[in-house]
Parts: structure tokens; C-alpha cells; sequence
């Protein structure tokens, strides 16, 4: 028991250890990253598919241009919601990076919660219904002269597969 | 050597077409003859299969540029190895290669079982050969990649014509990885189709028990094993060629891989339940038949045009020939479901509902719930614009949010499920298990918050990666404390022997080790950050720990592009740490340009260095620079995941009863120095 709550120490001095890896010294948000931000919530227009922030295309005129647009949007104290606005004007629905939490895009917002919801319904219905199941098992001694050896045979094969892991 | 790989093609689609027929007359005669002939003509259609392809090779071998398909995938200045790649490089080859990896898995499924379960075999065949027939009429009459090169000529017939070069290969493909991502991937799509003709051949033969899963297991793994690797290898290629500073960007094209292996991974965990409890038997059928439709459904989506993806193929009309193949697939499965599902039903009941049973149900739940959202937020741009007439796009920020806590969810599965009992689990048993690693993690959680892992997700996933980790070790450790105190081997000499003992148990463990390094990584992108500038010669900046120093800017040329090249020395602590190249290539033959991302990754973290061009107003190049802490995790993880995986097919080494001589006693030798030692028993292994 020493030596296995020596291995515990082991690893839990490694896991911390391990921590530092993930602390490096964070800088806050900058007021310049502003921009890039807000671009992390549109697609990029060029066609590449790509979040207007990651849009990487060397020379991507489009990204560029998008993100100049945000830009001057912040420096005429336009708020986040009206920038999206001009953007939607401008390019449609398809120019957010995640659907908008209204309208018709909520069903694709509420629809893993609903998947959740249901398949968990579903595997209670399940478990219950497995543990109405009744056994069918062979039981007491009066019943053993009933027993085949084949019965036994298979009786033995499944607590060998039942046990092994 | 086209018109030879033409033929071939067709013959293979003939030899497919009368396993399929023959092999449906052999199950109604039960004539040995007609099964013996068809399943010959099922190992012919692969070798017919073989022939063609590497007749394709040949000809991008031989800078054939009367072929079409060379002319548009390869050039004379590309190099051999990437000329083995041009084969999958485009829509047409990529099927082609799709049915040899079917064909090499056919094959060798005919050739093993050819003597035996002689009741299935020709179920299978036929199923085989079924999607065979499909691939290859794509191979054959849709998208055949012998196609000629053709001009039209004066009198409106096609003039054929040689080309002096080709177009070259896409600069994405040609990089190392390129070479071994796809292979691996397809050969987790078709590997799939080994345990569909199983299940399916298996339901409609009505076939006793679990046999065919336990037909199927090893099958099973060996897709998924490669479709992780290829899953991987992908995110890997993203990470170091795209350069965006990522490996997965929940691209439709991502997406579509992922699906059959979340099906795919479900199944290889409920298939326990069929095994020891006789329970899930539908479920299973059906995850079998979903991952294999999954896997379809993925090819359509890449090569349909249907969604939008920085590499799906071209939009073409072929979607709708998988559609249709769905179509058929899911009509025949929904038949022989409702035609056999009495022979389906469960035997065993549920004892209580804290046990390793429910553990697995909760585990199909979370891994089908996880799949079903990616398929409909792929799906959701296609809807919306159904419903609405607008198109909605579905990025990277929707998948995060709605996948991180199915994962985590997961996660904590990982660590629960493998230490809750068969049947049912006693409050005992849980405190045993549970409470130190439980423990441990808190404690992980309550050193890391101080010390600045503030990120919700960050930090919950950081704990859950201590608590799985400790109740694997836990495992291990407990196994191999009771092999040490009866063969007093060293621990790690009796860690191995358990492993061996049971490598499905324990190979499954290392697997689930690899998944915790894999979410270590995932966990570190909450903090990564990124820098970009335009850099003057002789110019510094700064990131984090490093400092980066623009010695010099040129152009090389090479064989097949010419790149534009920063010179860049990384320093640290005013101690230089190393000399980066970040490079744009740009490839001539097709006009089109790469990166060539330079990356010095150590286990804490990644400095990824992107040259992104000059500068439109000033000609100054411009550095993108990264700093990405954990990646490393991920590919280590997936290394061992893989590992994992190979451990689990080994077969168990049996403690098994064996012959061996025994000592004398002294005094008997002595007296008797030529008597044959008596055999006694000892526990030994095989």
C-alpha cells in the first residue's frame, strides 16, 4: 500500500510539474486585437471556407478588406451588433461563422441538447426495460437432475466470458 | 497501357457482377460448385483491380500525357514519390484507389475464411461483391480515370492528342504527409466495409451467436486503427502546410472522416456487451450498418459539391450516384432487419444500473450524440438554405462550442467505464477505484487554478485528464503488483506480461492513455497566441519566450517551384535556440502557390512561423508567428493510440499448463545420473 501511494505521489508530482506547461505568462487582450475578434465571428468571403480572422490566403484581398471594414466600424463607434448587421447586408447569412440565436438557426443550436435529451430517454427506457427482463436461469437443487451437460458446459463458457475482463 | 487498365476495369466489373449473381444463386442451391466458382471470381475481380492500378501508375510512371487524368495530376519534373501520390490526387483516381483498398481488404477476407464458416461466407461474398459492382461502375462508366486526352476536331468528333507535359500535381499534396494521410484514411473508409458484409451477411443468414463479431473484431480494429492515423496524419498536414496555426478546422471535409470513426468507435465498445451479456444485439447491427452508410455519406459530401470545403473535389454530377447507393444500402439493411430481428434479440437482463453495462450505453450515447451534431451542423448550411432560402454557414466557433462538452463528457467516461464491474458494482468497489484518482484530479484542479489555467473548459478538461490517467495507471498497477508478487519479475517485467495476458483490456487501455495526451493538447489551444508583422532585414520581434530575427530574405529555385524564403534566427534568453525557413512556393506548371511552414515544437510548445507574402503597399515581407503550447501532446497521443491499437490485436499470451523437467533430489542423481527426468506441471505460458 506504501509503495502504491508512492506511485500516486509519483504521478501527481508529474501532473503538477506538468502545470507550468500550461501557464505561460498570458498577455490580456489587446485593444488592437479588437478587430480580429470580431472577425473570429465571420466567414471570410474569398470562398476558402475559413473563419475571416484565420483567413490565411497570402494577399486575400477580401479578408483584408473585411477586416479594414471592421475596423473603421469600431473607429465610428459602431457597436458589434451594428458591424454584423452591415455585414449581413452586404454579404447574407452566409457571412456568419456560427448561426445567429434566432430564427430558424436556433434549431441548429437546440438540436444536440434535443439529441442529448432523447438518446438519454432512450437508454433509460432501455435499462429499465432491461432490468423488467426476467432470468432465465436454472435454480435449486431440485431442478438439477433437469440440467444437460451442455447446459452446463454453456453455463460455465459464459461465466468464463462474463468474468475475463 | 490505358486501353489495358480500361480492360481490366471492365473484366473486374464482370467478375464482380457474377459473384454478386452467381454468389445470390449459391446461397438459394447450396451447389459446392457455384460457391467455389464465385468466390474465385471474386478474388479475380480484386486481382483485375490490382492490374488497373497499377496500369495508372504506370502511366504517370512513364509521363504518359495522352491520359487525361496524368495531364491534369502530374508533370514531368515531379518527383517519383509524389508521382505514387498523383494517383488519389483527383476525383477520379481517388476511386480507383477507393476499390484497390477495397479489393486488397476483399481479398484477403475471401483467402482466410475460403474453408470456413461455410454457412456466411457466401452472404459475404455477395455483399462484397455488391459494393464492388458500385465502385467500379464510378471506375468504369462515370469516372474513368483512362480517359483519353481529347480536342474536338473539324468534323465534331474527338481528335485524340498527347500533351508535351502535364499540369503538375496540386502544391497542398505535395508534401510528405500527403503521401500517407489519404492511404490511411481510405483505407479506414473501405476497412469498414469488411464488418458491414459481416453483419449484413450474418442477419441475413441469420447465423448463430456472436460469431460474426467475433469474425469481425480484428477487422474492425484494423479500420479504425487506420482511420485514426489518417484522421491525424490530416490534422497534422492542416498544422504544417495550410498555415493558420491550427489542425482542425471542422471542415466538411474533417468532418466527413470523423463520423464513421465516432460510429466506428461506438461499435468497438458496445460489441463487449454482445460478447459476454448476449445484450445489444440490434444496436450493434445498426452501428455496423451506420458506420459503413457514414463512410459513404462522407465520399458524397467530399465529392458531391453539396457543401463547401477548401479541399473537397470539384462539384460534379456523381453525388447522385451515391445517393442512390444509400438509397439501396439503407433499403436492403431496413429489410433484413425487419425480415430477421426476431433472431436478434437480447438474452441477458441488467442487474443494477451502476455497471460496466450502463457505462457502455452511456458511452454509444455520447459518441452517437456527438455524431449526430457534427453531421447536422455539416448538414445545417444545406437545410437552412432548403427552409429559408438563405445559407447559413456552420464554422468552427458552432462546433467548438457544441463538441467540447459532449467531449469532456466523454472524457469522464473514459476514466469511469473501464473500472465499473460486469453486472453490477458495489459502493466498496466504487470508493476502491475511484477515490484515489478522484483525488488526484481535484487536486491537479486545485494547483492548476492559481497558477493561472482559468479557462473553464481548460481547466475541467485538465482535470479530467489527471483523474483518467491515475484510474488507468491504477489499473496497470494493480494488475501487475499480483503477477510481481507470484513471479517476482520487475514491475515493469510484470506490467508487460498482464498487457500480454490480456491485450484487448490493456491494449484498450493505452488507447484510452493516448486519447488523455491527445486532450492535453487540445486543452493547451485555449492559450495560444499569435503575432503578425511586417519585417524589414535585420529586424527583430518578440513572442513569448523567443525572439525572432529576419537575417535575410531570397529565392531558391527547384526543380518543380521556386520559393520565397525568410532567414530567420530564433533566440531565446539571447541564447540561439535555432534557424527557421518559412517558405511560399510557387509551382509554375499549374500557376498556383503553398506555404511551407517552419516549426520548432517542443514538448511544452509549438513556435510556428508562416512567411505570408509581401506586403501589397510596401514589399515588405510579412511574418505570421505563432505560439501554440501542447501540440505536441496530440501527435504523441496519436502515436500512442496507434500503438494501442496494435497491442489489442496481438493474441493473448495464456497462462497455460506446460511439460518441464524437474530437479532431482540430489541423492537420486546421484545414484541415477541417466534417468529421465519425470515431467511434472508447472504454470508457465504458451
Amino acid at each position: 500500500m506504501i509503495k502504491g501511494r508512492g506511485i500516486f505521489l509519483t504521478i501527481l508530482l508529474c501532473a503538477a510539474g506538468s502545470l507550468p506547461l500550461l501557464v505561460s505568462p498570458l498577455p490580456a487582450q489587446q485593444p488592437s486585437d479588437r478587430a480580429h475578434q470580431i472577425g473570429g465571428k465571420f466567414m471570410c468571403m474569398c470562398g476558402c471556407n475559413q473563419v475571416l480572422s484565420q483567413c490565411n490566403h497570402v494577399g486575400c484581398t477580401v479578408s483584408t478588406a473585411m477586416l479594414k471594414e471592421v475596423d473603421q466600424g469600431l473607429a465610428r463607434g459602431d457597436s458589434e451588433d451594428t458591424i454584423t448587421q452591415a455585414f449581413v447586408q452586404e454579404f447574407g447569412t452566409k457571412v456568419y461563422a456560427e448561426p445567429p440565436h434566432s430564427g430558424f438557426s436556433l434549431v441548429a443550436w437546440s438540436m444536440p441538447a434535443v439529441y442529448l435529451a432523447v438518446g438519454l430517454v432512450l437508454v433509460l427506457f432501455v435499462i429499465s426495460r432491461w432490468r423488467k427482463r426476467p432470468v432465465h436461469a436454472v435454480s435449486g437443487a431440485a431442478n438439477n437432475s433437469g440440467i444437460s451437460p451442455e447446459m452446463l458446459e454453456r453455463a460455465r463458457l459464459r461465466a468464463a466470458r462474463e468474468t475475463q475482463d | 497501357m490505358d486501353v489495358f487498365g480500361s480492360f481490366a476495369l471492365l473484366l473486374a466489373f464482370v467478375c464482380a457482377a457474377y459473384a454478386f449473381v452467381g454468389g445470390i444463386a449459391a446461397i438459394r442451391t447450396r451447389h459446392p460448385l457455384l460457391v467455389k466458382s464465385t468466390r474465385q471470381a471474386g478474388l479475380a475481380t480484386c486481382g483485375l483491380i490490382f492490374l488497373a492500378t497499377f496500369s495508372l501508375e504506370y502511366l504517370f510512371f512513364s509521363d504518359n500525357f495522352s491520359v487525361a487524368y496524368v495531364v491534369a495530376h502530374s508533370n514531368r519534373s515531379l518527383s517519383p514519390f509524389y508521382k505514387v501520390a498523383a494517383l488519389w490526387s483527383g476525383q477520379e483516381g481517388s476511386l480507383l484507389f477507393w476499390s484497390f483498398l477495397l479489393a486488397v481488404y476483399v481479398f484477403s477476407a475471401l483467402l482466410a475464411y475460403r474453408n470456413k464458416n461455410g454457412e456466411l461466407m457466401p452472404y459475404v461474398g455477395v455483399v462484397l461483391a455488391g459494393v464492388q459492382i458500385f465502385f467500379l461502375t464510378l471506375n468504369n462508366f462515370v469516372a474513368s480515370p483512362f480517359k483519353a486526352l481529347g480536342v474536338a476536331g473539324a468534323n465534331g468528333a474527338m481528335d485524340l492528342v498527347a500533351r508535351g507535359d502535364g499540369n503538375g500535381l496540386n502544391p497542398l499534396l505535395q508534401y510528405p504527409e500527403m503521401v500517407i494521410h489519404p492511404p490511411n484514411l481510405y483505407s479506414g473508409y473501405t476497412g469498414f466495409t469488411i464488418p458491414f458484409a459481416f453483419a449484413l451477411g450474418a442477419l441475413l443468414a441469420r447465423y448463430p451467436g456472436e460469431k460474426w463479431i467475433h469474425l469481425t473484431r480484428k477487422w474492425t480494429m484494423i479500420a479504425w486503427g487506420f482511420q485514426t492515423a489518417g484522421i491525424l496524419l490530416g490534422a497534422h498536414w492542416a498544422y504544417a502546410v495550410l498555415g493558420w496555426g491550427g489542425y482542425w478546422a471542422w471542415d466538411p471535409v474533417e468532418n466527413a472522416s470523423l463520423l464513421p470513426w465516432l460510429t466506428g468507435t461506438a461499435f468497438l465498445h458496445s460489441v463487449m456487451m454482445q460478447e459476454k451479456r448476449g445484450m445489444m444485439k440490434v444496436w450493434n447491427v445498426w452501428l455496423v450498418f451506420c458506420t459503413f452508410l457514414l463512410c459513404i455519406l462522407g465520399t458524397f459530401l467530399t465529392r458531391s459539391g453539396v457543401v463547401s470545403s477548401v479541399h473537397a473535389f470539384a462539384s460534379s454530377n456523381i453525388g447522385n450516384w451515391f445517393v442512390g447507393f444509400i438509397a439501396i444500402i439503407l433499403l436492403v439493411c431496413l429489410t433484413a432487419y425487419f425480415k430477421n430481428r426476431d433472431y436478434l434479440k437480447s438474452e441477458n437482463q441488467l442487474d443494477s444500473i451502476v455497471s460496466r453495462e450502463s457505462s457502455f450505453l452511456f458511452n454509444n450515447l455520447i459518441l452517437l450524440v456527438s455524431c449526430i451534431a457534427v453531421l447536422s451542423g455539416t448538414l445545417f448550411p444545406v437545410f437552412s438554405e432548403w427552409f429559408t432560402g438563405d445559407r447559413i454557414s456552420v464554422g468552427t466557433p458552432f462546433f467548438n462550442k457544441v463538441n467540447i462538452p459532449i467531449g469532456l463528457l466523454l472524457l469522464f467516461l473514459t476514466g469511469v467505464g473501464p473500472l465499473l464491474a460486469w453486472r453490477k458494482t458495489s459502493l466498496d468497489s466504487l470508493k476502491r477505484n475511484f477515490g484515489w484518482p478522484l483525488l488526484m484530479g481535484l487536486i491537479a484542479g486545485v494547483i492548476a487554478f492559481p497558477l493561472g489555467v482559468r479557462e473553464f473548459y481548460s481547466l475541467i478538461c485538465f482535470i479530467l485528464c489527471v483523474f483518467v490517467a491515475a484510474t488507468i495507471t491504477m489499473e496497470f498497477y494493480r494488475g501487475a503488483k499480483v503477477i510481481r508478487a507470484r513471479s517476482g519479475a520487475s514491475f515493469l517485467a510484470s506490467a508487460v506480461d498482464l498487457t500480454m495476458r490480456n491485450t484487448r483490456r490493456y491494449g484498450g487501455y493505452i488507447v484510452h492513455m493516448g486519447m488523455v495526451l491527445i486532450f492535453i493538447g487540445i486543452a493547451g489551444t485555449a492559450f495560444n497566441r499569435d503575432v503578425q508583422k511586417e519585417m524589414q532585414i535585420g529586424s527583430s520581434m518578440q513572442i513569448g519566450p523567443y525572439s525572432l530575427l529576419l537575417q535575410n530574405f531570397d529565392t531558391k529555385q527547384e526543380k518543380n517551384y521556386t520559393a520565397e524564403r525568410m532567414i530567420i534566427e530564433v533566440t531565446r534568453n539571447n541564447k540561439p535556440v535555432m534557424m527557421l525557413y518559412p517558405e511560399r512556393r510557387i509551382f509554375p506548371a499549374n500557376q498556383a502557390s503553398g506555404t511551407m511552414v517552419a516549426i520548432y515544437s517542443t514538448l511544452k510548445q509549438d513556435l510556428y512561423v508562416v512567411y505570408a507574402g509581401q506586403s501589397p503597399d510596401t514589399q515588405t515581407p510579412v511574418i505570421h508567428v505563432y505560439l501554440n503550447p501542447l501540440v505536441k501532446c496530440i501527435w504523441f497521443g496519436g502515436v500512442v493510440v496507434v500503438l494501442g491499437t496494435l497491442v489489442a490485436l496481438l493474441p493473448n499470451r495464456r497462462a497455460v499448463l506446460v511439460l518441464s523437467a524437474v530437479q532431482e533430489p540430489t541423492r537420486v542423481k546421484s545414484l541415477a545420473g541417466t534417468l529421465t527426468p519425470s515431467p511434472t506441471l508447472r504454470e508457465g505460458h504458451d
